[in-house]
């Protein structure tokens, strides 16, 4: 089962891929993994870091993946369910702090969702909706946006379930046949 | 008329292409008085207007008043809609959402977002099927079938 969940700023994505996840983990049990690719640079997003971390609660084992998704995710067993928050940091991170390529970024995502496929792992990618304000003035942010955009089409067409979210109310873009596969 | 919306590199013009495979694209001129896709009639079953935003732009750098630049794409949609008609085909307009982020500080960019917006409206208003495109994936919000 794959999921991707996106939506605005403060929209309660985050929140509503919790409980997605949680519900997946209720069906499956083994751990439930959050792929974390935030990193605690600076004291204030340490901070946010742990108050997020808090709000999740106590029961998520954190894996920590700001470049190489792959690698986390070989980490998980079978079956287990991953919440993987949030694509668009690891994104940017990709291209600007890990000198990635595009095709090198596409690559990445098509093997973690391979990888969650073979392994029947349920997985959840928070992303955000960046693409519908006034189009980018500069060709770095184009390409930015284009390569997100690139990534979160990918994302939809592999996806067993794809939700917008808004007001923290998810609305169906993209239905999974079964709830838990 | 159909009409295909969605934010930046959502995805339109593959799902357009997919849709109307033997169709002539047409880009509308910036600047132009936008007659150039008349050259494209009799040729096919299926016309895609893309170019919009660019076209609006510029003619924010051209015309002060809002009115004559909606007067002249009120215009331009009318004579796409009687084309489809005498020719019996469609006419597709891929448009841009632009509206939903921050307000810009640029007064041209304010500009812009509104016209789009206002365009997009009109172009509703002459449209019997809409499409709204996210992450490759689409809605329909008007029209059906």
């Amino acid at each position: 089962m794959i999921a991707f969940v996106s939506g605005g700023a403060r929209s309660g994505k985050s929140r509503h891929a919790e409980a997605l996840a949680r519900a997946y983990h209720a069906q499956r049990g083994g751990r439930l993994v959050y792929l974390a690719t935030a990193q605690a640079r600076d004291a204030e997003l340490s901070a946010r870091i742990d108050r997020h971390r808090r709000q999740r609660g106590d029961d998520w084992h954190t894996l920590e993946a700001p470049l190489y998704l792959d690698t986390a995710l070989a980490e998980v067993k079978r079956e287990e369910t991953v919440l993987l928050d949030c694509l668009t940091l690891w994104s940017s991170q990709w291209l600007y702090a890990g000198g990635g390529s595009d095709a090198g970024g596409e690559a990445m995502l098509t093997r973690v969702l391979d990888m969650a496929r073979e392994r029947r792992i349920a997985l959840v990618v928070v992303s955000n909706d960046l693409n519908e304000g006034l189009p980018p003035t500069d060709s770095e942010t184009w390409r930015y946006l284009a390569f997100l955009q690139r990534l979160h089409s990918l994302l939809a067409r592999k996806a067993d379930s794809v939700q917008e979210v808004i007001a923290g109310l998810p609305i169906e873009w993209k239905t999974a046949k079964e709830a838990i596969s | 008329m159909q009409l295909f919306i969605g934010g930046a590199c959502s995805g339109r013009r593959a799902l357009v292409a997919e849709r109307f495979p033997d169709a002539v694209w047409y880009r509308l001129v910036s600047g132009e008085e936008s007659e150039g896709w008349r050259n494209s009639l009799g040729s096919t079953h299926s016309l895609i207007v893309t170019g919009w935003a660019d076209w609006l732009d510029s003619a924010i750098g051209e015309v002060a008043d809002d009115e004559v630049i909606r007067a002249r794409w009120r215009e331009l949609l009318s004579a796409l809609g009687r084309a489809e008609t005498d020719e019996a085909m469609t006419v597709v307009l891929i448009l841009d959402e632009m509206g939903r982020g921050i307000i810009p500080m640029a007064p041209a960019q304010r500009r812009l977002r509104d016209l789009n917006g206002w365009l997009v409206q009109d172009s509703v208003a002459v449209c019997e099927a809409v499409w709204y495109v996210r992450h490759g994936l689409m809605q329909r919000l008007e029209g059906s079938g």
